[in-house]
């Protein structure tokens, strides 16, 4: 067929048309994602922020007491307050931190002074390299572990892996992070027990540095994985297309790899979704173990200090990760199974 | 939409495309020699006595059923639920479902007995020498691929052409099943498409690769009526053009007789009765035959619209138009 020679701007004819009619189909099918996703987004983003900025009022602190104390006089305390803008009306003080974090700005820290975002990145950085190489770790074994049973289900193997599975899912990141320390770092002492070192330092130190605490974190995502895939694959065998493609002439292979694994791997892919804030949570109690100033641990100070901005920027920033997060998982939803868009 | 009758009215302009390269069938002609003259062509599916026994409850859910089929032949299986159709097709595909297995007689597709087969051999055979559409085609597409590119995928694994070529080949075949604007169809997925349209484009994939026999199990009976009788036709019509054999599984009298020559009727695992279409329709010696039809020439529409036509030698315009009515 004549593709699309518009240059004649000859609107009859029917290869302009098709052309258009494709173009705006997929245009159609772009936009639909974006807007859902900005759909999800914004509200997300409103009400978690407006909660979130509510929580200085709910909890009753003020810079005024962490700075001078219990017995400090009400018109120190005012005049601290007004210093830091807190006499204002509070849909005033919302608009204008919110608007700041639209910015990147997350206020200053009642204890030190210090800009949230920058105390924030030190130990995002720290904390992200663990995430990530947990999910990596997590998604690359349970997605072979998860293949592995659904090809051999019903079999010892699948039984082996669904047993450790599920034993795994049910450790806490904790009790392994400290039995790997025991044995790895302690005992065999392969790998540094504590401490941090950034990437700059050179990749391989970084990588021992995190790589227990990693493991540690690993196994849920892991289990999850591993688990979902299989049911999923093993509910794409049973469909009719697979049928379809095998009468077809396809081979087992190809049907696994086009077939199966495509419309299978959705629900391990939304579970990665929801396990990513677990992820972040779980580092509060691991980076103490391994000593790490990750974001978990500055979280933990910060709350204990009753430093409200520093805790709002914690917020801020788990939330603006974890929709972001899920908005990739869908994204990437949409493209593997289209059809998962309309409910299907 | 299309109305090609398949008594010889077509007009198509798209021919069907068949493989590149030449089906592999001429060099194996049937052992037994199953041609009646030196003219006829060989067997293209040879079922022998074939019985099919679930193996859990240990009992046989088919017992005994033959047919040969030649190339441009069609041949006609009818029978309710659970009558054993639909195992006798998947037997004949290899893809019984779990604890059934073929208990005694034989198949041979193209000459070569599939008892034996190995996993490689079917993928071979499948869809280039046999191939099959099934009832509710949506199910039978995958949901997240773009249904052009599953009928390009059957044609780059099967006839080995290139990307390019394949879709030329993918849009040639959607043409030749009757779809309009096949470019726009081309590049949609099953959900956005309609029941009819979706046997169209199951039927495309089916013969992407060139089959010699084509399995249609129950393939009209998700669709409305009008388009089962165009979906009929364009069987009818693949039939004529490609000398593409038919084997048409439906609980539906009226829907085989539109197409085959051949009719089995099986009831309960046997088939009860067995002959040319007209002599099944017209002087059925089975009781169950005589209630499928006694019951169309009841329920039927026909009998509100006109007369019934004289029994005893009706031509095979009239055959057709009695039973094409509504069900």
């Amino acid at each position: 067929m004549a593709v699309s020679t518009a240059d004649h701007a000859v609107v009859a004819d029917p290869g302009v048309a098709l052309a258009a009619a494709k173009a705006r189909r997929a245009a159609g099918r772009a936009l639909v994602i974006l807007a859902r996703s900005f759909a999800i987004f914004a509200p997300v983003f409103l009400v978690a922020t407006f909660l979130t900025f509510a929580l200085r009022a709910a909890s009753g602190l003020s810079p005024a007491t962490l700075q001078l104390g219990e017995s400090a006089t009400p018109d120190a305390v005012a005049r601290i307050e007004q210093q830091w803008g807190l006499d204002r009306p509070f849909l005033a003080q919302y608009w204008s931190w919110f608007t700041d974090i639209l910015h990147g700005q997350l206020g200053r820290s009642w204890t030190n002074g210090a800009p949230i975002a920058e105390l924030i990145n030190n130990g995002l950085a720290i904390s992200l390299s663990v995430v990530a190489l947990a999910l990596v770790i997590g998604v690359v074994l349970g997605f072979g572990l998860g293949t592995l049973a659904a090809v051999r289900r019903t079999t010892w193997i699948d039984r082996a892996i669904t047993g450790f599975m599920t034993v795994f899912s049910v450790m806490p990141p904790f009790v392994v992070g400290i039995v790997l320390v025991t044995v790895f770092a302690v005992g065999l002492g392969w790998l540094p027990a504590a401490g941090y070192v950034p990437t700059s330092a050179g990749t391989w130190p970084w990588f021992t540095h995190i790589l227990l605490l990693a493991l540690a974190l690993s196994l849920d995502p892991m289990a999850d994985v591993a688990r979902q895939l299989r049911s999923g694959l093993i509910a794409a065998y049973q469909e009719n297309y697979v049928t379809g493609a095998i009468a077809r002439g396809l081979s087992p292979r190809r049907i696994f790899l086009r077939h199966v694994l495509r419309n299978g791997v959705g629900p391990a892919l939304s579970v990665l979704g929801w396990r990513f804030p677990t992820l972040i949570g779980g580092s509060v109690v691991t980076e103490w173990i391994f000593g790490l100033q990750g974001f978990g641990r500055f979280a933990n100070d910060a709350a204990q200090a009753g430093d409200v901005p520093e805790v709002q920027g914690v917020l801020v920033v788990s939330i603006v990760l974890v929709v972001t997060f899920n908005l990739i998982v869908n994204v990437v939803l949409g493209r593997v199974t289209p059809a998962s868009q309309r409910g299907v | 939409m299309t109305t090609t009758r398949p008594d010889g009215t077509v007009t198509v302009t798209v021919p069907v495309a068949r493989p590149a390269a030449p089906p592999a069938a001429p060099s194996a002609p049937a052992p037994s020699a199953r041609a009646d003259s030196p003219a006829a062509p060989a067997v293209v599916l040879a079922v022998c006595d074939v019985r099919i026994r679930d193996e859990v409850n240990d009992r046989e859910i088919v017992r005994g059923v033959s047919f040969d089929l030649r190339p441009g032949q069609a041949v006609g299986i009818v029978g309710e639920s659970g009558s054993g159709k639909t195992l006798t097709c998947r037997a004949i595909l290899g893809i019984l479902p779990e604890h059934f297995a073929v208990s005694d007689g034989s198949i041979e597709i193209a000459g070569r007995d599939i008892a034996g087969l190995t996993t490689p051999q079917w993928t071979d055979l499948r869809g280039s020498t046999i191939s099959a559409v099934f009832q509710d085609p949506a199910s039978y597409l995958n949901p997240s691929i773009k249904v052009g590119a599953q009928i390009t995928e059957v044609i780059q694994v099967k006839s080995g052409l290139r990307r390019r070529a394949a879709r030329r080949r993918a849009l040639e075949l959607l043409t030749a099943v009757h779809l309009r604007e096949p470019e726009l169809v081309y590049d949609q997925y099953p959900h956005e498409l309609s029941g009819g349209m979706l046997q169209r484009i199951l039927i495309a994939t089916a013969i992407a690769a060139g089959p010699q026999v084509l399995i249609a199990d129950e393939a009209t009976t998700a669709l409305d009526v009008t388009v089962q009788a165009e979906i009929l036709d364009l069987l009818a019509d693949l039939r004529e053009r490609t000398g593409l054999a038919l084997v048409v599984v439906s609980h539906d009298l009226a829907v085989v007789a539109q197409v085959c020559d051949e009719v089995l009727v099986m009831r309960e695992g046997e088939v009860v009765e067995r002959g040319a279409t007209a002599d099944v329709l017209y002087h059925p010696r089975h009781e169950y035959t005589q209630l499928l039809i006694a019951e169309h020439e009841q329920y039927g529409l026909d009998r509100y619209l006109d007369a019934p036509n004289d029994p005893n030698d009706p031509g095979p315009a009239e055959q057709r138009k009695e039973l094409d009515g509504v069900h």
